[in-house]
C-alpha cells in the first residue's frame, strides 16, 4: 500500500544549520498523529516543505503517492494551515469563498457551523481581527476543506482553553465523518494527547520517536517514596531520570508496570504516576528510537 | 486551467482592488485636473494619466506580495499562480487599455473637455489612431505589472535585503547608461542610434514585458513562504 505521506531522508540547511535532519518517516492511511516537539525542533520547516511551501536541500517527499512539488493534482489534495498563516488584506467571507474554490471536497456547511462556533465576523477585514480570530480563520479552512491530507501547525494561537476545547472536539467529530490522514504539531501536548493515533517526537530537526501514542501510555512512571524504598524498586530497571530531596527520592523507570509490579510498590509504600504524553516527550530527546523500545521490552 | 481560473478569481474576491480602485484614483485626479484647468485656462497638458499605470504597478506588488503566501496556502502550485495572476493582468490591461484608448477618443472629440485639457492624450507616446493607443496602453499597463510583480517576488525569495540590492542595482545600471551616453555626447539619440518611432517603442516595451515576464516565472519557481 503507498503510504499518503512519505518522507525519506529529508534534510533542510539555513546558513550552515540543519533545521531538518534526514528526516523518514511513512504516515499510512486515515489517522491523526502529532507532530510534537519544542519551538524550533523543526515542526513548521517539515510541514512547509511536506506542502511544497518550502525547499528541501536534500531528501524526497511524497504525497498520495508522488511527488507534490507543482504538482496541482496532489496539492488540492493537500491543506497546511500554519500558526504565522499570512493572508491577504480582505473580508473574512471572501477569504473562505477565495478557498471554497481551491478545494473539490469543500463543505460550505461545516464552515458554516465553525464560523459560528468561534464567533468570527465574516464583514470584517482579516487585518482588523484579534490573533485568535485569525487562528479560527485557518481552522475553518483547513477543515472545511476536507482535504485528504490535512495539516495544522500549532493550530491555537491566541486562542483561550473553550476555543482550544472547540477545535480538537469538532476536528474529532468530522476526522470521525469522513477519515483522513492528519497531522497536528504542538506544544500542548497534554491537551491533544486523546486524540492522537500516532505521535511523532522532533528535536533538533531529527525525529527522535516515532510510536502509537497508546504504546507510550503507561510507558514511563514516576516512582517516589524513600530513598531506600524507591532504589530497591528501581533496580534493574532503565531509570531515565532521579531526583531526590533529603530522605524523599522521585525516579522515571520505563517500561509498562505489571500487577507484581504494583503489589511490589505498595509493599514499599512507594507512590506510582503513569508519565503523561507531555513528560515522556520531554524525557525523549537524548534517546533514540531504538533505545525507548529495548527500555520497554526490559 | 481551472487552477489558473482559480487564481484570476481569487485576485478578484473582492473587486475593488483590480478593478475599481485605478479608475477611480484616475477620476479624482481627472477631476482635480479638470477644476485646475477650468480656473487658470487650457491648454493644459497633464501627467494624471500616470496614476493607472502607478495603479498597476502596485496592483502587481500586491500580487506576487501579499496575496502570494494565502494563495500558495490554498494549493496553488507555483507555476498555476503565476500564470493565473498574469492572465489577469494581460485581461484587465486589455479592457483597461481599450477604456484609456476610448476616452483619449472622447477628450479629441470634445476638444479637451471643452478646456483644451489633455489628460488621455500625451505627446509622441499617445498621440496616435485609437487602435495604436490601445495597443501602447495594454503593452504598458502589462509591463507595469509584471515590473511590480517581480518587487513582490524578490521580497518574498530575499527579503528586504534582496528588495534593497534590486533596487540599488537598477539604480547602478541606469547610473552607468547616463555615464556612458554623457561622455558619448549622444543625448539627442539618448544612446540610441536611432529615435524609435511610438510604434517602435512600443516595442521595445513589449519585449521588456516579454523579458520580465520569463524572469519573473525563473525567479518564482523557487519562492518559498
Amino acid at each position: 500500500m503507498t503510504p499518503t505521506i512519505s518522507v525519506s531522508g529529508l534534510t533542510r540547511r539555513y546558513r550552515g544549520q540543519r533545521a531538518l535532519d534526514d528526516v523518514t518517516f511513512d504516515i499510512d492511511g486515515p489517522s491523526i498523529t502529532g507532530l510534537l516537539g519544542r519551538n524550533g525542533a523543526g515542526k513548521t520547516t517539515l510541514m512547509r516543505i511536506i506542502a511544497t511551501q518550502e525547499f528541501a536541500s536534500a531528501g524526497s517527499v511524497r504525497v498520495l503517492g508522488s511527488s507534490p512539488v507543482e504538482n496541482g493534482a496532489v496539492l488540492r489534495r493537500m491543506v497546511l494551515v500554519r500558526e504565522d498563516q499570512t493572508f491577504p488584506r480582505l473580508r473574512v467571507r471572501h477569504l473562505l469563498r477565495a478557498a471554497s474554490w481551491f478545494y473539490p471536497n469543500w463543505s460550505g456547511g461545516l464552515a458554516e457551523g465553525l464560523v459560528a462556533d468561534f464567533n468570527l465576523p465574516l464583514n470584517r477585514n482579516v487585518g482588523g481581527l484579534s490573533r485568535g480570530m485569525r487562528t479560527a480563520l485557518g481552522i475553518v479552512i483547513g477543515l472545511a476543506a476536507r482535504a485528504e491530507v490535512t495539516m495544522f501547525d500549532e493550530p491555537y494561537a491566541g486562542l483561550d482553553a473553550v476555543a482550544r476545547q472547540l477545535f480538537y472536539d469538532r476536528m474529532l467529530a468530522d476526522f470521525t465523518d469522513h477519515p483522513r490522514t492528519m497531522l497536528v504539531s504542538t506544544h500542548l501536548i497534554d491537551e491533544a494527547a486523546d486524540l492522537l493515533e500516532r505521535v511523532l517526537v522532533i528535536d533538533q530537526g531529527r525525529i527522535v520517536l516515532d510510536a502509537a501514542a497508546d504504546d507510550l501510555r503507561g510507558a514511563a512512571t514516576t516512582v517516589s517514596g524513600t530513598v531506600d524504598a524507591v532504589e530497591e524498586f528501581a533496580a534493574g530497571r532503565a531509570v531515565w531520570d532521579r531526583r531526590s530531596i533529603g530522605s524523599q527520592e522521585s525516579v522515571v523507570v520505563s517500561g509498562v508496570l505489571d500487577d507484581d509490579d504494583r503489589a511490589r510498590a505498595r509493599q514499599l509504600r512507594l507512590s506510582l504516576t503513569p508519565l503523561s504524553l507531555q513528560q515522556l516527550v520531554s524525557q525523549v530527546p537524548g534517546r533514540s528510537n531504538q533505545d525507548l523500545k529495548e527500555d520497554q521490552s526490559a | 486551467m481551472t487552477a489558473w481560473i482559480n487564481v484570476g478569481r481569487y485576485h478578484l474576491v473582492d473587486p475593488i482592488a483590480y478593478l475599481v480602485a485605478p479608475w477611480a484614483i484616475l477620476a479624482f485626479v481627472f477631476l482635480i485636473n479638470l477644476v485646475i484647468t477650468e480656473a487658470e485656462g487650457g491648454p493644459n497638458p497633464t501627467k494624471a494619466l500616470a496614476v493607472i499605470y502607478l495603479c498597476f504597478f502596485g496592483l502587481g506588488i500586491l500580487s506576487a506580495g501579499g496575496s502570494l503566501p494565502f494563495g500558495l496556502a490554498l494549493g496553488a502550485s507555483r507555476r498555476s499562480y503565476y500564470t493565473g495572476t498574469l492572465l489577469l493582468a494581460v485581461a484587465l490591461a486589455a479592457a483597461d487599455g481599450l477604456g484609456l484608448a476610448l476616452l483619449q477618443v472622447a477628450e479629441r472629440g470634445t476638444h479637451g473637455w471643452g478646456l483644451a485639457l489633455h489628460v488621455f492624450q500625451v505627446s509622441y507616446i499617445l498621440a496616435g489612431p485609437w487602435y495604436l493607443t490601445w495597443l501602447t496602453s495594454f503593452v504598458g499597463l502589462t509591463l507595469l505589472f509584471v515590473y511590480g510583480m517581480w518587487y513582490g517576488i524578490i521580497y518574498r525569495r530575499w527579503n528586504r535585503f534582496g528588495l534593497v540590492a534590486f533596487i540599488v542595482g537598477q539604480v547602478a545600471v541606469i547610473r552607468v547608461w547616463i555615464v556612458i551616453v554623457d561622455r558619448g555626447h549622444n543625448w539627442g539619440g539618448a544612446g540610441f542610434s536611432f529615435t524609435p518611432s511610438p510604434m517602435g517603442l512600443t516595442a521595445v516595451l513589449a519585449a521588456l514585458a516579454v523579458v520580465l515576464l520569463i524572469g519573473g516565472f525563473a525567479l518564482m519557481r523557487r519562492v518559498s513562504v
